[in-house]
């Protein structure tokens, strides 16, 4: 009984989709030479992207993918469980520093025009958290670059980390305003770390723990679980999106992407890897918004960004919020589990 | 055990309900055959359709100075992060393959050009950078100039 309306809903969230990516832009549109965007326009989809018979299949390998994961995890689980207090661990001590550090680099980067899009020159345009988000589009907003920074150091110093959880939350909000519905490209997948920053503060090498302020604005424990399954669901929300308005909606510029940039086919066709890029995205996805196999779906999408990036000869500092936020569900799972500090305090003998 | 069962149960259900619905809903997108609209502005067949041309005149300085014919198009400055599908805009300057700048009004001052033969090509922009296109494509004038 419960299943045809689940299923009502999904399909209305993937119609929405559909329908909501119709001013979608992305980064690494840039990345496309003149030639390449003269032949991108006169590309014609490939039948895979328009078959409901070669889609429908699809579908099928992909639950079928999906059932095989979860019944193998359900296997190994008992394996990976003496792991448990070394995660703890880490997630209570160092962990925090592999989200805050990168993204606030990431932050003062944006700020100063450090992190422009593909050719445009360094320094010279600041942008609002991502390169496509130029401050210049938007006059009269100049002042968010400034602000950006020191949002940034705050991070990198872990000052004040859960408060500047709190204000990256306000930012995107304001980002949105801003620039508008485009914005959803990139919102989901800050407000998720940003989030988990709240949650997780800023660990052992953080101003926070000199100043002994590490549960300063620490929102209420049991509400605690709520937040890290908003963060999970928000980022599986994000790559179902990007993966139906950038990959199955628009298959030849990813396509045209993947020959830009010399991807290993391994004897495939384009098209065929861009569908398998596509599913993977959205079972993901699907899978994070569901909270199961949060663990190795993080990994998977730690590799496969890791892959890409390194294939177009990207800086990883593009997804610097993506690589804390996934490393901090790789360390703490799916469940959350308030990180205990397992370095004892005490006074120094001289 | 019914509860063990239904944690497999449902996220197998999202994915297939998602991957479903897509694999339904895709074609029927994918069949308008677009070209990919984060690249591209398409104009729509009522709105007026830019043609495009330039010449090439070198200055007393030995400067190349491209002037820009674009019928049903308005040049501007201004740029934003998302725009109409409207010809309003500016024009992308290509040299040899590698763009070379942004035209915002009709007069691109080249610079000089070193000896040999160039391909030139200018293409039309909406404010926010997307190339324009229209019933017959994508808007764009070429030219092959040999400086000697």
């Amino acid at each position: 009984m419960i299943l045809p309306s689940n299923n009502r809903f999904v399909f209305a969230f993937s119609t929405l989709t559909i329908a909501m990516t119709s001013r979608a832009h992305a980064h690494e549109a840039w990345l496309l030479t003149p030639a390449e965007i003269a032949a991108l326009a006169q590309e014609p989809i490939p039948a895979i992207f328009t078959s409901y018979g070669i889609l429908g299949l699809a579908a099928v390998v992909g639950c079928v993918a999906t059932m095989v994961a979860l019944l193998v995890e359900e296997r190994l689980r008992p394996h990976f469980q003496p792991l448990g207090p070394l995660l703890q661990s880490v997630a209570a001590n160092w962990g925090p520093a592999l989200l805050r550090i990168p993204l606030g680099v990431m932050l003062v980067l944006a700020g100063t025009g450090g992190l422009p899009r593909h050719g445009t020159a360094h320094w010279v345009e600041p942008t609002l958290l991502v390169p496509d988000m130029q401050l210049a589009l938007v006059p009269g907003w100049d002042w968010l670059a400034p602000f950006q920074i020191t949002l940034g150091l705050c991070l990198i110093a872990g000052l004040f980390t859960r408060v500047a959880g709190l204000v990256l939350m306000a930012l995107v909000v304001l980002g949105w305003s801003v620039f508008g519905i485009k914005f959803i490209d990139y919102a989901p997948h800050f407000v998720a770390p940003a989030i988990v920053l709240t949650l997780v503060g800023g660990g052992i090498w953080s101003v926070d723990r000199l100043l002994q302020a590490t549960d300063w604005c620490a929102p209420p424990a049991d509400i605690m679980p709520a937040f890290w399954r908003t963060a999970q669901i928000l980022v599986g929300f994000g790559f179902v999106y990007l993966a139906v308005a950038y990959k199955l909606t628009q298959p030849t510029l990813l396509i045209a992407i993947l020959q830009h940039g010399n991807l290993p086919t391994f004897g495939l066709p384009y098209a065929v890897i861009a569908l398998i890029m596509t599913g993977v995205e959205i079972i993901c996805g699907a899978l994070l918004i569901a909270g199961r196999l949060v663990r190795p779906v993080s990994v998977v999408i730690i590799l496969a960004i890791t892959f890409l990036a390194v294939t177009l000869g990207e800086t990883p500092l593009f997804h610097a919020n993506l690589y804390g936020v996934l490393a901090m569900f790789v360390i703490i799972g799916t469940r959350w589990h308030a990180p205990r500090t397992t370095i004892a305090t005490g006074k120094v003998l001289a | 055990m019914k509860r063990n069962a239904l944690s497999q149960i449902g996220p197998v259900a999202l994915v297939a309900g998602l991957l479903g619905s897509l694999a339904i809903a895709a074609p029927a997108y994918n069949a308008a055959h677009e070209a990919p609209r984060a690249v591209f502005l398409t104009l729509p067949e009522t709105s007026p359709q830019p043609d495009l041309a330039f010449s090439i005149t070198q200055d007393h300085r030995g400067n190349w100075i491209l002037r820009i014919d674009a019928t049903s198009f308005q040049f501007t400055e201004i740029c934003t992060s998302v725009a109409e599908a409207v010809p309003v805009g500016h024009a992308h300057v290509i040299v040899n393959g590698e763009k070379v700048g942004s035209a915002y009004s009709p007069v691109y001052d080249l610079g000089p050009l070193p000896a040999g033969r160039h391909h030139i090509a200018v293409t039309l922009r909406g404010q926010d950078h997307r190339a324009l296109i229209g019933t017959d494509g994508l808007i764009v004038a070429e030219q092959t100039l040999t400086v000697t």
